[in-house]
């Protein structure tokens, strides 16, 4: 409740001074434990505001809708360490400058929620190590272990279980935050490479190829997971290839703003000779 | 409507052994889309071409699929053909069903099957190919020789007496390379330094070359006609403009005892110095290892002995960016070191040698000014023995392959010492006597009928000291008994190698090299002086070990073709370049990370008042070699590759 109300402070205040043009938060949903993004324009707004440990949707995706950074002001935003860090991947992709986003940092034990020091993306950068040195475990751990034990077999018959139920909806595109193509490449259909008609022809492609473009790139929100209808742990298999990738090139995702994105960089003295 | 024409060859037998070729070209006839089916015994032969051409004027094709080998092999042919038919040549494709069906396969059902197969999924991407229109781009008319021996000479004083400009970069502080080590040479015995000198010379003073000695590449950017190379002049220490290679320096200097690369450690050097008395250029670097005022900050004896005042030692390296169109690559080889061979005692006996070492004892500029006298005390030996094959054709120890010099050169190293020393005499220990080439058996016989070495078939396999002597032990495998023989000096023929840092070389220009480190040519019998790289040229014993008349020979070949690159003024290229969408691009840039030869930029998209409205990636078509690194790049699928679109590879894929 405390850090809520001193963070309603602030917003009106950045708010009142010009600072930020608009503050992205949370406000109460549905249900108790459900909320929904507040955007936040004026003194009023920012009185709904509620932050409380159900504050858990990674809010960043908001950012780069068209059009909202064009004006170059700051716009502030409510985020938990995984946020942060897609914010970081977001400037290193060069979706947004991250001069324009001010953070409001926050994070959660139990019901207790605390709020992070800084407001520049450039500020965590001492918690983001710590992150990428200690990850916090997640609720998916159980599940995790029982994958990790399969053999290919049993796992690729895991996960085409799993995908099987796919629908094709794309919320999981829709809510996550780095899947801000302006055109996904499922919609690309000359040629159509993923069938997107609605039975299980093509659900496998689609969620690998999903797979494929995250890796290196996600950070565990979990916002794939709870969109997902069905209910397939998207966040595993994402959570996997991340992994790899850190144990493959020791790159933890959205380290910081000027991150080279780890799939792209392409160094000469390479010691893979594939290229050349 | 599409009309593709199918033209299914024989090869010969190559194809039609295994592939039922009229049953194939039946079945094509039916394919939807498909005009015209045909077979014939060898269609890139004229008449063949002629029937194509023939074909397509008559038919009026929109396209066709010569269903044959690689398409390494008959591309250009078949395309020239096309164009010569009024066809855009870029709709022509090659199914290969040669190399990856008949070759490969035994059962002639299943081969033919698999043959339709392939050429099925061609006919379907040729449908949906584009008219392509080659890339012009310009040639920048200057070539880059890497490496000062006789194969890097050659190559550049033959591209700058045909007046096309010469940038020459060697790492030492001289040209000459192995060569201007040598003493005699096979097979006419003239002295290497005579005939290698005036070429060093011609070359430094040649106004279309510029030459960067001690200096070394340190990056290739570009393409063929258009490479950006960066070399790194090493500091010399001395001002190449004020010395005039008096050589004061080098008398005074106190350090006098380092062994001398030169002289294989036969003799010494100061720490200022210059390789040997004609070096080219004749101007001494400070070796900064050895310098005692680079060590401790006191002597300057050098600085102090100059009056042109050229020492400087606050000099760095500096950089030198080149714009060049060719490049002849000609880094040589290397000698390999011996004492991996325990059972020589190669480093444990002094009089134990290499065969360089022996041109450096037989050369009249050598240590020894041209006297056969042994290491260890400075005496003429008596019995010489000489061992072949130390390293090569060994796939134990050594290399596997041949080094093809080293029996000639040692039946020119037991001639030269038996002309030096009357009554030596001189064993060799050989596998086989590899002497082919012009007058190179005559010159073999006549070491052993003139000077009557006495050559002893079989290995060496073990060397001991005995009473002041060395001890040889082998087999003569011709009497099938063992032989000791007594000797005063052993002479290694020693393998020639790629230089030691070969591959890393190779990766900074972007060749191939094979698994020793000796560079690929783009095909062994067909383009032996082209490495895989268009505009990179091979000279010399860094493609395979070679003696000075071949290193010439290969020299001279590459001169040739980066002359007839030098004779246009634009270069043709293939239109097989990246695109990309600018509507569905994200901007993430990933791309330009991701592209090698940095050829995609950001492109601004401003609106009618010009502001701007977004940035997007942009292939420049002068860069691009269409590797394809972004097409797989790209998440939101919005670049694609002309020529290999991806309505094209999935029209492909789902043919099969
Ligand atoms: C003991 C011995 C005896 C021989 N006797 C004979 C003989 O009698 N007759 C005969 O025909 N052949 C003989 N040969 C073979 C002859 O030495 C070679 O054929 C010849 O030297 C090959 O010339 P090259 O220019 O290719 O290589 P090299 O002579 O090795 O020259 C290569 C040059 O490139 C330079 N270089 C290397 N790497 C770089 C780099 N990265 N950047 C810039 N510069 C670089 C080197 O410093 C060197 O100057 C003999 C060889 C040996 C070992
Ligand atoms: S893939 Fe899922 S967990 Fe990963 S960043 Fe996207 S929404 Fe979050
Ligand atoms: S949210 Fe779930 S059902 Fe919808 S497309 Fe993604 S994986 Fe399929
Ligand atoms: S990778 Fe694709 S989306 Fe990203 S900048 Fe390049 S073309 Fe655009
Ligand atoms: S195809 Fe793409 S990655 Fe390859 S050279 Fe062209 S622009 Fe670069």
């Amino acid at each position: 409740m405390i850090t809520q109300e001193k963070y309603r402070t602030t917003v009106k205040e950045l708010l009142a001074n010009g600072t930020i043009k608009m503050a992205i938060g949370y406000r109460p949903g549905s249900t108790p434990d459900r909320r929904r993004p507040l955007f936040i324009r004026t003194s009023e707004e920012a009185d709904q505001l509620v932050l409380d440990s159900t504050c858990i949707t990674n809010l960043s995706g908001y950012l780069v809708t068209e059009g909202l950074l064009s004006d170059e002001k700051q716009v502030g935003i409510f985020l938990r360490p995984e946020g942060i860090r897609s914010i970081n991947i977001l400037a290193a992709e060069y979706q947004l400058n991250v001069d324009q986003i001010v953070i409001f940092g926050f994070d959660s034990t139990g019901r207790e929620v605390r709020p992070l020091q800084g407001r520049n993306a450039g500020d965590f950068s001492a918690l983001l190590t710590e992150i990428k040195e200690n990850p916090p475990l997640t609720s998916k751990e159980p599940l995790l272990e029982r994958v990790e034990k399969m053999n290919a077999k049993e796992r690729f018959d895991f996960w085409q279980e799993e995908f099987s139920r796919c629908i094709k909806c794309y919320a999981c595109r829709q809510a996550c935050p780095m899947c801000y193509c302006r055109r996904c490449i499922v919609d690309s259909n000359q040629p159509q490479w993923i069938n997107t008609s609605s039975h299980t022809l093509g659900n496998f492609e689609w969620n690998v190829v999903r797979a494929f473009h995250l890796s290196g790139r996600c950070v565990q929100c979990g916002n794939c997971d709870r969109a997902c209808p069905v209910n397939i742990p998207l966040r595993l298999i994402n959570q996997r290839m991340a992994k790899e990738v850190v144990d493959g090139f020791d790159h933890f995702a959205g380290l910081s703003p000027t991150q080279e994105p780890v799939l792209a960089s392409f160094k000469k003295d390479d010691t893979e000779t594939f290229i050349l | 409507m599409a009309k593709i024409g199918v033209f299914i060859c024989h090869c010969g037998e190559n194809i039609a052994a295994k592939v039922d070729c009229t049953k194939l070209a039946a079945a094509m006839g039916e394919h939807p889309g498909v005009a015209v089916s045909v077979e014939y015994k060898y269609f890139c032969s004229d008449p063949g071409q002629e029937s194509v051409k023939k074909a397509i004027r008559e038919n009026n094709l929109s396209g066709i699929v010569i269903a044959a080998c690689s398409p390494r092999m008959h591309e250009a042919t078949f395309r020239k053909a096309c164009a010569e038919a009024g066809l855009n040549p870029y709709l022509c494709e090659i199914a290969n069903i040669r190399e990856q069906c008949s070759w490969v396969h035994t059962d002639k059902d299943m081969a033919t099957e698999k043959a339709a197969d392939i050429v099925r999924s061609m006919v379907e991407k040729v449908k949906r190919n584009n008219k392509l229109q080659p890339i012009e781009v310009p040639v920048t008319r200057r070539a880059l020789v890497i490496g000062g021996g006789i194969a890097g000479l050659q190559a550049a004083l033959d591209i700058a007496n045909a007046g096309q400009e010469v940038v020459l970069v060697e790492r030492e502080p001289s040209l000459g390379g192995h060569m201007a080590q040598l003493s005699e040479t096979f097979p006419t015995l003239d002295c290497s330094q005579c005939i290698m000198t005036p070429r060093m010379v011609e070359t430094a003073q040649h106004p279309k070359i510029r030459l960067l000695t001690y200096a070394e590449i340190e990056s290739v950017d570009g393409y063929i006609g258009n490479f950006k190379v960066r070399v790194r002049m090493k500091s010399r220490y001395v001002d190449m403009k004020k010395c005039t290679g008096c050589g004061d320096c080098i008398t005074k200097c106190p350090v006098k005892k380092i062994s001398s690369e030169f002289d294989c450690g036969l003799g010494k050097r100061t720490a200022i110095y210059t390789p040997f008395a004609q070096s080219v250029p004749n101007m001494p670097v400070i070796d900064k290892a050895s310098c005692i005022y680079f060590k401790n900050g006191k002597c300057k004896t050098c600085q102090k002995s100059c009056e042109l005042n050229a020492i400087d030692f606050e000099m760095q390296d500096e950089f030198i960016d080149l714009e060049i169109g060719a490049i002849v690559v000609a880094t040589g080889f290397q000698v390999q070191n011996t004492a991996l061979y325990g059972e020589y005692g190669y480093g444990k006996f002094p009089d134990v040698i290499t065969g360089l070492q022996f041109e450096r004892l037989a050369s009249a500029s050598g240590p020894t000014a041209g006297k056969i006298l042994r290491p260890s005390d400075g005496k003429e030996p008596e019995n010489v023995v000489f061992i072949q094959c130390a390293g090569s054709r060994d796939p134990s120890k050594g290399v596997r392959y041949c080094s093809k010099i080293c029996c000639m050169y040692t039946a020119k190293h037991a001639m030269l010492y038996a002309h030096k020393v009357h009554d030596g005499k001189t064993h060799i220990f050989y596998m086989d006597i590899r002497a082919a080439g012009k007058g190179y058996d005559e010159f073999t016989r006549r070491a052993i009928e003139e000077d009557e070495a006495s050559y002893v078939r079989g290995r060496v396999s073990k060397l001991w000291q005995e009473n002041g002597k060395l001890m040889v032990r082998g087999v003569d495998t011709l009497l099938g008994k063992p032989v000791t023989v007594v000797a005063d000096m052993v002479v290694l023929a020693t393998a020639m190698v790629p230089q030691p840092n070969a591959k890393e070389f190779a990766k900074t220009i972007g060749i191939a090299y094979d698994e020793y480190g000796f560079y690929n040519e783009a095909h062994l019998k067909l383009r032996p002086v082209e490495s895989s790289t268009a505009g990179v040229f091979l000279a010399g014993a860094c493609q395979s070990p070679k003696d000075i008349p071949d290193s010439v020979a290969q020299a001279s070949a590459s001169a040739s073709k980066v002359l007839a690159l030098f004779s246009k003024e634009k270069l043709e290229r293939e239109p097989v370049i990246a695109v990309n969408n600018e509507a569905t691009c994200a901007g993430c840039w990933g791309c330009v990370l991701a592209c090698p030869y940095n050829a995609i930029e950001k492109k601004d998209i401003r609106d009618r008042s010009g502001k701007l409205v977004k940035q997007v990636a942009y292939v420049n078509p002068g860069l691009c070699q269409g590797c394809g690194t972004c097409v797989t790049f790209c998440r939101s699928n919005s670049l694609d590759l002309a020529g290999f679109t991806e309505k094209q590879i999935f029209a492909e894929v789902m043919g099969l």
